[in-house]
């Protein structure tokens, strides 16, 4: 035996270890998500400094301020981008701030965008045209960031509805960067780093930025070159803000089966590092013999 | 329409069933695996299509030279249609004149980007007092990364020692990269099973 517990099939128990089916850790990842949406934890999400700064640069602009909101997310990544936008949208319309909605990403971005913006906008009565507009998507994003600059209209001839910008209220009174105030971007991709480089470094526009968490740790460097003035990073920076706007949401109750299941994947590196090493062990001493 | 069929357990039923047939790939491949992803691939190139058509081509090209007569448009236009001589052998060099054009104006504008958008912007926010431990760690680091990356000369000796505290931060970052990974996919299986308990099935609020 070696000094160790031998199974049925003569491999000790850490080589048993090695080799377990990956579809038994599927089954413990599925569980751990499921169990806390069904009976949730109300586990505590402490606010970062990155979120509470995105708040604060929101809640500071003045009613009627204009807000450039692009929703440069895929479908793919809703789960983390879409809280975050129902939550900056929630946040603008209460406080009488005027949206006007774009996408650089032509898979789904406009449409999420009508969606959003319309259900949201309904929720605080908010009159399409008036408080809010989504210009829609135009390819070649360099284009697009530069030449809205000059002339909004050159670039979106029409909103996404095909609606002229000179017959819209809104968009008579924004025909550039001039009249906008401040750009609230919702991002799964190098989009915000060319808001920032084009945009904020050539126009100088305060921006603040919800991405996913794959992207967070990168965009912290324009937190610290004060390029960005805040910053919401994945699920949890969405249930951070949804908890500052004091409406809990869809990333807040997210956020039980996302502490569970980062035990459970901590759990796996420490079992898997210790049954490796104890495998090694074994081994040498079984060389030894 | 009967009432049944306004009841969201009917109405989500074809994003329920596309959601776990890909979810079955988990446990093997599988020919409900299959359909889901020609499915996906089908629509996102109609859907891809329709947009480019509508917002793009039609406009941006077809309703200013039709309805605001700008001929200037044109330019543009012929340029864009250039990109598809590449299937005719005998005028197949003329893609080479959009080609041209889009490195050119692309370099253009990532140099400009890259330099002032980024480098600028970065350096000068890395010219810091060393009056804190935390402006000390961001020059540590950004000096020794950047010493790492010299390969001029050997990393051996101070240089080299330097070099491996670099690695450390590098190391560091990796760590961070990794632990947000974990933290975005498990969103997104959060984000599918919220959808399957919640909006689906309505088990769970």
């Amino acid at each position: 035996m070696n000094g160790t517990a031998m199974g049925i099939s003569g491999k000790s128990f850490w080589e048993r270890l090695q080799g377990v089916d990956r579809r038994i850790l599927y089954t413990l990842i599925f569980a751990s998500v499921i169990i806390p949406i069904l009976w949730p934890l109300h586990l505590p999400t402490p606010v970062t400094p990155e979120s509470r700064a995105f708040f604060n640069a929101v809640d500071s602009l003045p009613s009627g301020s204009v807000v450039l909101f692009p929703f440069d997310f895929w479908p793919s990544t809703l789960p983390e981008t879409e809280p975050m936008a129902v939550a900056g949208l929630r946040h603008c319309f209460r406080k009488n701030l005027r949206v006007v909605g774009l996408s650089n990403v032509g898979m789904g971005g406009p449409s999420i965008a009508d969606r959003l913006l319309d259900s949201i906008g309904a929720e605080f009565h908010k009159t399409y045209g008036v408080d809010y507009v989504n210009l829609g998507y135009k390819a070649n994003y360099s284009a697009v960031l530069l030449g809205m600059g000059s002339k909004i209209a050159d670039i979106f001839p029409t909103d996404h509805r095909g609606t002229r910008l000179d017959s819209i209220p809104l968009m008579r009174q924004v025909p550039n960067y001039d009249s906008v105030k401040f750009v609230l971007i919702v991002s799964d991709n190098a989009m915000t780093d060319y808001w920032v480089a084009l945009v904020n470094a050539r126009y100088g526009l305060p921006m603040v930025a919800g991405v996913t968490a794959i992207m967070a740790p990168k965009m912290l460097s324009y937190i610290q070159s004060h390029q960005l003035l805040g910053l919401l990073g994945g699920m949890k920076g969405a249930a951070e803000y949804e908890q500052l706007i004091e409406h809990s949401d869809k990333a807040s109750r997210g956020m039980d089966a996302q502490s569970l299941i980062h035990f459970l994947i901590i759990a796996f590196i420490i079992l898997g590092n210790f049954g490796f090493f104890m495998l090694r062990r074994e081994q040498s001493q079984k060389g030894q013999n | 329409m009967p009432e049944w069929y306004s009841h969201p357990f009917f109405l989500l039923l074809p994003t329920a069933f596309f959601t776990l047939a890909i979810f079955s790939f988990l446990y093997k491949d599988n020919p409900m695996f299959k359909l889901a992803e020609h499915v996906f691939a089908g629509l996102s190139a109609g859907y891809y299509f329709g947009l480019i058509w509508q917002s793009v081509i039609r406009q941006q090209v077809w309703m200013p030279l039709t309805q605001d007569g700008q001929w200037s448009v044109l330019v543009p236009g012929v340029l864009g249609l250039l990109m598809f001589a590449r299937f005719f052998p005998r005028i197949g060099w003329t893609t080479r004149l959009p080609l041209a054009f889009v490195i050119g104006s692309t370099a253009g504008i990532m140099f400009i980007q890259q330099l002032h958008g980024m480098v600028l912007p970065q350096v000068g926010r890395t010219l810091l007092p060393l009056d804190s431990l935390r402006n000390i760690l961001i020059i540590v680091g950004v000096l020794t990364t950047l010493i790492y990356f010299y390969f001029s000369k050997p990393h051996t000796g101070t240089l080299g020692w330097i070099a491996s505290v670099g690695i450390g931060f590098i190391m560091v970052a990796f760590g961070a990269h990794f632990g947000y990974t974990v933290m975005a996919r498990v969103s997104l299986l959060i984000g599918r099973v919220q959808f399957l308990l919640v909006d689906w099935l309505g088990v769970a609020r």
